[in-house]
């Protein structure tokens, strides 16, 4: 049994052509979901009732299913109701991609309101009080005091969601995606060379982690440069 | 809704093996977790590198890769080693519950194995130290300082390992493990309703997250009821 | 000292405020008038705190009345932004905002608050800067001064809303020794300015040497109020007597 180098150098190439659907999905589903991140936490924390509760119901739902199931459901599942098929999402709903983005941006958006409500919720609260004293509107508040803090709060948690984020969109692989996991899938069923194929795929993954984490790392050493003294 | 009858003892057994795999993994994990913490804190700079690769490779590796690796990896090496033996032996199959629940396993065992390695760290040193000004063994200091005030930081985070690996089972139904996703799949050749066959997994699913988070909830606050004051 | 043809200008009535079960204030009647300063002293747990964080509404109070400069304290949100106007505060852990430059901690508030334009603005916040004798920490980053400069900045920051009265949260307690005094300096400056003060603290020279009136609290309640030379030399109550012998005894 030996380890063929050549299908390495022959079936990388292959596989990173899929680097450009890998890169979509993440893209776009990273920043739309962000969007929706925020439009959930601010219905938490809204102070309306029925605001919270639905934001909370939704999370709860998508925290608490595997996010299979959730692409499955969009991509398999609602063509069963013949209202999607006629209805102006279909254009959307009918191709993988668009089932795939939707389903990452549902899901990611659920983690990641949580973890900027774990952020709003770690600013010091004697800044709010700080603020309240000099006579400053809750509106003010939240804008210059607690969403610069809450953002740098709440990098650590999420630059780990992105990456989370990056290793789902190898599940658009189980809806026909020819993203880079399923142009490997494709070169295994071919080859019947799993460890070579998959292994050198899974060094390409790591690498982009770590260039996603080593990006995140400066982004928040800028965002921290008031926290550390200078002597 | 009348389509579903006949597939309750499917999704039934289904769920039994979702359980199973839950238990399984769990102790996997966290035998790994303790491993790659030990390793982590330990002063062996091999094993802090052995165990730094662990963690990067499983952190930065989409599961759904690892469990095919392990899979189709696996039956091609004991496939392998059975035909030195038995020329005869065409192919050599891992059961895919043990496939994928050691994956799964190896996956979320690199993120406990931080959790574990940050509660060792978390505990006061203070508290050690006072265990140690009364005298008390370096053993007597691990099992009545260390591991209970461990326990109480590491709880929150292990909740979610468990959720995750609950969640990732879903996954395994990929290379034919018959958990819940997989009866779905079958139900659906036969019933054409892929929505209300996916939306079932999705809320037994579901069902188990919500057991476990009750749980956490439950543990964590009886482990709090010294810690937590009146004013 | 008092006038007492002028009204108040903090008049609370019989205030109490609960805290859950525990209460926190029972029946507190107290009145400030302009150009007064007050220290407030008691073992902790005594309520001075939730008393004067009750003045500018950070604390609902429950029971009673509080009256500043003839402004009801209600849920009314109009009131509780025309009391923050005239009040200002000094906390214990200074408080000020991380992310913002020492000049923009002053503007900040005279910018949103009272609409005030920029450059008039920093011109404010440097003038005040002068007053506590920092003026050249003003673009740098507060995790850059020290404890006792910040607190200087935080008094300073309370002094650009020109309140009519500043309250001071155990404004020392926080600092290393070396750095009380200069704080205490700037209070002292502003006393002399005629500044109304309620001050929650426990340094007694300072009560001693600047209060028009110091109160003693315990439990919730107001033990004792006298001049400073009546409440150190002859307290009249026993609770009294005992609290101090415990703080001036080292």
């Amino acid at each position: 049994m030996s380890f063929d180098f050549n299908l390495i150098l022959q079936s990388l190439p292959q596989m990173l052509a899929g680097l450009g659907i890998t890169l979509q999905l993440l893209l776009v589903s990273g920043f739309l979901g962000l969007l929706l991140a925020i439009l959930l936490l601010l219905m938490r924390i809204s102070g309306k009732l029925y605001l919270d509760w639905i934001a909370q119901v939704y999370i709860y739902v998508f925290r608490g299913t595997p996010i299979l199931v959730q692409i499955f459901i969009i991509y398999y599942g609602l063509p069963q109701f013949e209202a999607i098929r006629e209805s102006m999402f279909w254009q959307i709903l009918r191709e993988p991609t668009g089932c795939a983005i939707l389903a990452l941006t549902l899901n990611t958006g659920a983690y990641v309101s949580e973890i900027l409500r774990g952020g709003v919720l770690s600013v010091d609260k004697g800044l709010l009080e700080a603020g309240s004293a000099l006579g400053m509107s809750a509106r003010q508040k939240f804008i210059y005091i607690t969403t610069p803090l809450a953002t740098r709060l709440s990098l650590p948690a999420y630059s780990n969601d992105v990456i989370s984020l990056l290793k789902s969109t190898a599940l658009a692989s189980t809806i026909t995606i020819t993203d880079m996991t399923g142009i490997a899938r494709t070169i295994v069923a071919d080859t019947y060379a799993p460890y070579e194929v998959f292994i050198s795929l899974a060094v390409v993954y790591i690498i982009f982690t770590f260039g996603l984490q080593k990006l995140f790392g400066v982004i928040e050493k800028y965002l921290s440069r008031y926290t550390v003294r200078e002597e | 809704m009348e389509v579903l009858n006949g597939w309750w003892d499917d999704y039934f057994w289904g769920a039994i093996i979702v359980v199973e795999v839950f238990i399984a993994s769990l102790c996997l994990m966290i035998l790994f977790g303790l491993i790659g913490a030990g390793a982590k804190l330990s002063s062996n700079r091999l094993a802090q590198r052995i165990a730094s690769a662990y963690t990067v490779i499983f952190r930065g590796t989409p599961e759904i890769l690892v469990i095919l690796l392990l899979y189709y990896g696996s039956a091609i090496t004991l496939t392998a080693i059975a035909q030195i033996f038995n020329p005869e032996i065409k192919f050599v199959d891992v059961p895919p519950f043990w496939a994928g629940t050691i994956a799964i396993s190896l996956i979320v065992g690199s993120y406990a194995t931080e959790t574990f390695r940050g509660a060792f760290l978390g505990v006061n040193p203070g508290s050690i130290e006072a265990a140690r000004a009364l005298g008390m063994s370096t053993l007597q200091t691990f099992i009545y300082i260390r591991i209970p005030e461990m326990w109480r930081i590491a709880l929150p985070p292990f909740g979610n390992h468990m959720l995750s690996l609950t969640k990732d089972t879903a996954l395994i139904s990929i290379i034919g493990l018959n958990e819940t996703l997989f009866v779905a799949k079958q139900a659906i050749t036969v019933t054409g309703k892929p929505f209300t066959m996916y939306i079932v997994v999705g809320i037994i699913y579901l069902g188990f997250s919500t057991i476990i988070t009750l749980s956490v909830m439950g543990i964590e606050k009886f482990g709090n009821r010294t810690t937590v004051g009146t004013r | 000292m008092s006038d007492n043809n002028t009204k108040p200008l903090i008049e609370m009535i019989g205030v109490s405020k609960f805290f859950g079960t525990f209460q926190a204030l029972k029946n507190i009647h107290l009145k400030v008038y302009k150009g007064e300063r007050i220290v407030i002293c008691g073992p902790s747990g005594s309520g001075k705190s939730t008393l004067i964080r009750c003045i500018n509404r950070l604390e609902k109070h429950n029971d009673g009345r509080i009256n500043i400069d003839g402004i009801d304290l209600t849920d009314k949100v109009e009131n509780i932004d025309a009391v923050r106007r005239e009040v200002g505060m000094v906390f214990q852990n200074f408080n000020l905002f991380p992310h913002m430059t020492i000049a923009k901690n002053l503007m900040i508030a005279q910018q949103l608050v009272r609409k005030t334009p920029k450059a008039k603005a920093r011109q404010v916040a440097m003038q005040y800067l002068e007053r506590v004798k920092i003026p050249e920490q003003a673009d740098k980053y507060p995790i850059q001064l020290s404890g006792g400069q910040q607190q200087r900045v935080a008094i300073a920051r309370a002094l650009c809303m020109n309140p009519e009265i500043i309250l001071f949260d155990e404004p020392t307690s926080a600092l290393d020794p070396e750095m009380i005094n200069e704080v205490l300096d700037v209070m002292i400056d502003l006393a002399k300015d005629g500044m109304t003060m309620v001050c929650v603290t426990h340094e007694m020279g300072f009560a001693r040497s600047v209060a028009d009136r110091v109160i003693f609290m315990d439990e919730g309640e107001i033990v004792e109020e006298a001049s400073p030379q009546v409440f150190f030399d002859h307290p009249a109550n026993e609770r009294t007597r005992t609290f101090l012998n415990q703080i001036l005894s080292h």
